[in-house]
């Protein structure tokens, strides 16, 4: 009997043991409706899930649609960037199977797709490369070593060089899944470009010699041999009149003149020696292992003979000379620097004394250069402590003797040691910039001197080359004037044949304003310099001073004689006045007047005085003058 | 240990009991009706004026083979060598369980408590956190079992009274101590899952809202049909829900519903519904649900010893879910257990709404919902007296 049955037959039981029949109708029924129920919920619960389970197919369908298409989406992409990179690509899997390589990856390697298609070895990759010749070496050693070093590193990087001569940087990356990727770029350019900026770095660009950092470290290299018991000297040397080709012919040729001279130098040096070019126009040598001095004096003089010879550029012909300073190892230094310092100030003094020489480093050179410097703190401080004062010389009217003008001269009073000369500070003034403040000075006070003389003597003031270059001229020479009270008329401006030698369009041009003001522009120094006539015919000057060495040389010969006579010819055509200077007898005075001069300035008439005594001057010609009347 | 079972009924009135007149602890378990006067009580209390007296309101009671609408089914627990402790608490809201089962844990902890037994409100408590709270007391070694008590299929109202009359919102639990005692248990559902897995997207505390994006109330609208839609909360046991912690998959707990919002289209489980989990529905298939029941009754015997030695009582905690699903048929789980357990033992229990116990796999106390619980209560032989 069913289980069930016999519980709900148990259970209809009376008390008396008798089944209600009623009572076991009741729990059938019960059992048949619930079972009833049940089915139903069954059945609606199953075809319900099967309705949810298929929406949720739908939906799932429609999720792997999609993502198929962004998986297709990012494939395009992905094969887009691999084949658009320009870097090779290779990808292999753990057992060194290729699952992907790109298009350059193959170009690099001259392979066919069918070489290295997905599944291929790197050992038969290799083997094909082997045959093309882009790797060399042995294919089982190199994917050894290749396969150690991913597992030992995450990257490893190596650049090969391939027989065609290409440099190739090869970056191995280790993947998750115990594969790699290769990333193969060609840096052959940039290789290139690397080491040229290397040795742009060190080396000068016009000459293609080592620059200074090259040569301080050659130097060093070759001082490790002094201190093994050789000799070396170092020779510095600079071109003169260089920078007149440079300003006269253009920088171009002034650079092909710079290479032209840096091929004779090679001319002159052995394979061991090192040429430098260590500025504009300075070049520095190192002369490695040489036997005594005279080795180093015989080479100045190979590169001085060497240098002077003519240059042809372009049409022209250009002439530099070269002065040296010579500096030896172990002798005056084993120090790079200090060897350096010592043969600039060797060259330096070679400058100094003369060009187109060469001097060898002293000792005293450096108490000099010591000394110099000191002069220098000094000068900086002199116009603060007015330590300069103006001097006068008169200049005199040859027709009547009586001044007609008088040159401004500066006197710098030390005081420790007095009076130094106009010929020491002045270059020294021009080199360190201070000449155009000192300019400035002395013509202010200069005109305001005058505004006590007379009024019809004029005033004379030197001008500097680089104050006639210096923009702030004419303000300066306008203020002073307008200062004073003087009247422009009255000033006179004496520059030198070196003015003109420089910058001339600019310097014509400022003269021409002067000129406009009414100031008078003298020609000093005439015949010391070119004495080119066409200097003449550039500006109209008012005067010319004949430079005091011919004066000098009437007394001993004719040459000089003729060339006053020539000059005073020459400017009394011209409507200009003549001054010889330097007259200091009552010979010279004659010749001078009968050669055709209108004035003269010289120790014969006076020396160059202090204010006072050159007023005082002027108050005895007036009383003369008066006397006489 | 002696056991004597005996019942009330209507007409009859209360059955003839044994000897334990001295008895230390009486269990009691009966319809919401049946016990909210307070009378059963009272006579119980007349009858073993030493005992602690433990009962709560069902939904069916189980004594022995049978399973029962009307009576009131009793059994008094007399102890040879077994120290008892009885810990009551009120729950006010059901945010405050935790603090209770804390409260409960305190008063019952001790370092030879072996064993808690506890009966708890049905509707106002949330049964995880009340374990939660006494398990974090007396310790994750101590076994705790019991259920929360029923309303029939009725879900308004539940009472539970320690030695006092049962009333609604209380929480009572009894302790056994010393090293006498043998507790045994077990837990098993035996329900089989359906349809898809869906994701609780939306929850708060024991309060579900949302299965995948929807809410959840929707889909168990859509299951049930227009019938049974009428019966909820209670038809919604039907189909109970496993959930699981994707992060444990092999740790799945059996929720069942208590209350339906429809204005919120929420509904509230017997326990938490952690947002993240898994969800899915099941179905019961009678066989494998009392295949189930054996099966936590055999689990709960494995503590027990050899059979036979120890003269004890089991205490069947099933859930009501099964019940409604089941019918008729639900003396097959109750028969299935009772093989396990072997005739000769005393069989007490009760259709809850929720079981408490052990989980069989962590065997971490937890609250159960649509199992089968059995708790097995002996001494050890030489603790016979």
């Amino acid at each position: 009997m069913n289980k069930l049955f016999a519980r709900q037959l148990e259970k209809a039981k009376g008390s008396t043991g008798e089944v209600d029949l009623d009572a076991l109708g009741r729990l059938v029924s019960a059992e048949y409706e619930q079972t009833t129920v049940d089915r139903r919920r069954t059945d609606r619960s199953i075809s319900l899930m099967i309705e949810e389970l298929d929406e949720l197919n739908r939906e799932l369908e429609g999720v792997v649609k999609e993502r198929t298409g962004q998986l297709r989406q990012r494939e395009q992409e992905f094969h887009a960037a691999l084949e658009n990179m320009s870097q090779g690509l290779i990808m292999f899997d753990a057992s060194a199977r290729i699952v992907v390589c790109n298009e350059r990856y193959m170009q690099m390697y001259a392979l066919s797709p069918e070489t290295a298609q997905p599944g291929q070895t790197l050992h038969d990759l290799l083997d094909h490369r082997l045959a093309n010749g882009t790797f060399t070496g042995d294919a089982d050693q190199y994917t050894e070593q290749l396969r150690a070093g991913i597992a030992r590193d995450d990257t490893s990087r190596l650049i090969t060089e391939l027989g065609d001569g290409r440099t190739i940087s090869v970056v191995n990356r280790r993947m998750a899944n115990g594969g790699w990727v290769a990333t193969h770029e060609d840096i052959t350019e940039r290789r290139d470009a690397e080491k040229k900026i290397a040795h742009m770095a060190r080396h000068d660009v016009v000459t293609d010699l080592p620059n200074r950092v090259l040569l301080r470290e050659r130097l060093t290299e070759a001082l490790a041999s002094v201190r093994r018991g050789s000799r070396l000297a170092v020779l510095y040397l600079d071109l003169d009149r260089f920078k007149a080709v440079n300003d006269t012919l253009g920088h171009p040729v002034g650079d092909e003149l710079l290479r032209m001279v840096a091929q004779r130098l090679r001319g002159c040096v052995r394979q061991v020696d090192t040429i430098a070019r260590v500025g504009g126009d300075e070049f520095a040598i190192i002369q490695a292992d040489i036997e005594g001095p005279q080795c180093a004096s015989q080479l100045a003089c190979r590169i001085r003979d060497a240098i002077r010879a003519p240059y042809e550029i372009d049409g022209h012909t250009a002439i530099v000379d070269t002065s040296i300073g010579i500096s030896l190892s172990p002798n005056d230094s084993v120090q790079p620097d200090t060897l350096i310092k010592n043969a600039d100030m060797a060259l330096y003094r070679a400058k100094a004394e003369g060009r187109g020489t060469y001097r060898f480093f002293e000792p005293e050179m450096d108490a000099r250069m010591h000394a110099r410097r000191k002069l220098e703190l000094a000068l900086r401080g002199a116009l603060a402590n007015r330590e300069f004062e103006v001097h006068y010389q008169p200049i005199v009217n040859l027709a009547d003797n009586t001044i007609a003008s008088c040159e401004a001269l500066m006197r710098w009073i030390h005081p420790d040691l007095g009076m130094i000369p106009p010929s020491e500070f002045i270059p020294l003034a021009e080199e360190i910039g201070l000449i155009v403040q000192l300019g400035e000075w002395i013509i202010r006070q200069a005109c305001n001197d005058a505004m006590q003389w007379p009024e019809h003597i004029r005033i004379a003031v030197n001008l500097s080359p680089i104050q006639v270059m210096s923009t702030n001229l004419m303000p300066v020479v306008v203020n002073a004037l307008a200062a004073s009270g003087l009247s422009p008329g009255r000033l006179e401006l004496e520059i030198t044949e070196a003015v003109l030698m420089q910058n001339t369009e600019a310097t014509i041009a400022t003269l021409h304003r002067l000129r406009n003001l009414g100031v008078h522009i003298t020609m000093d120094d005439f015949g010391t310099g070119y004495s080119s006539l066409s200097y003449l015919r550039s500006f109209p000057f008012e005067k010319i001073k004949i430079d005091r060495s011919f004066v000098k040389g009437m007394d001993s010969g004719e040459e000089s004689e003729a060339i006053v006579r020539a000059v005073a010819g020459l400017a009394q055509n011209l409507h200009m006045t003549t001054t010889a200077e330097g007259v200091e007898t009552e010979r010279q005075m004659e010749q001078v007047r009968t050669l055709g001069c209108t004035e003269m300035q010289g120790f014969l008439f006076s020396p160059p005085v202090r204010a006072p005594d050159v007023e005082r001057l002027f108050a005895q010609e007036r009383k003369s003058r008066t006397g006489a009347a | 240990m002696h056991v004597d079972q005996f019942e009330w009924s209507k007409p009859k009135g209360w059955s003839a009991r044994g000897t334990a007149d001295n008895a230390d602890l009486v269990l009691y378990f009966g319809s919401r009706e049946g016990l909210a006067c307070g009378a059963r009580y009272r006579e119980l209390r007349e009858m073993f004026p030493s005992a602690h007296i433990l009962g709560c309101s069902t939904g069916g009671q189980i004594r022995n083979h049978d399973i029962t609408d009307d009576e009131v089914v009793a059994a008094a627990l007399k102890f040879a060598a077994t120290p008892l402790r009885l810990a009551c608490e009120q729950v006010k809201v059901p945010e405050s369980s935790r603090a209770c089962g804390e409260a409960i844990g305190r008063a019952l902890h001790a370092p030879d408590l072996a064993g808690v037994f506890v009966l708890s409100d049905g509707l106002n408590v949330n049964g995880s956190e009340l374990v939660a709270g006494i398990a974090g007391v007396v310790g994750s070694n101590v076994p705790l079992t019991g259920g929360l008590a029923g309303d029939g299929a009725k879900f308004e109202e539940t009472v539970v009274g320690a030695n006092c009359a049962p009333r609604s919102r209380t929480v009572a639990a009894v302790g056994f101590y010393g090293n006498a005692v043998r507790i045994g248990h077990g837990s098993a559902g035996g329900w089989d899952e359906f349809g898809p897995r869906r994701h609780i997207t939306k929850s708060r505390g024991n309060v579900l809202l949302e299965l995948d994006g929807k809410p959840a109330l929707d889909l168990y609208e859509r299951y049930l049909g227009e019938e049974d839609i009428k019966g909820l909360p209670g038809t919604a046991l039907l189909f109970p829900l496993r959930i699981r912690d994707p992060e444990r998959p092999d740790h799945d707990i059996v929720r069942t519903v208590l209350s339906v919002d429809r204005e919120a289209r929420s509904m509230t489980f017997a326990g938490d519904m952690p947002q993240g989990w898994v969800g899915q529905l099941m179905r019961g298939n009678f066989d494998r649900l009392s295949a189930g029941a054996g099966n936590a009754a055999q689990q709960a015997c494995a503590k027990l010893g050899p059979h036979g030695e120890n003269a004890g009582i089991a205490v069947l905690v099933s859930c009501i879910g099964r019940r409604l699903l089941m019918g008729q048929h639900v003396a097959d789980e109750i028969e299935a257990a009772g093989a396990e357990i072997g005739t000769d033992v005393p069989r007490l229990g009760f259709y809850s709404y929720g079981e408490i116990s052990p989980h069989s796999a962590s065997g971490v106390c937890e609250l159960h919902n649509q199992t089968m619980t059995v708790t097995t209560i002996a001494e050890a032989v030489g603790g016979i007296v």
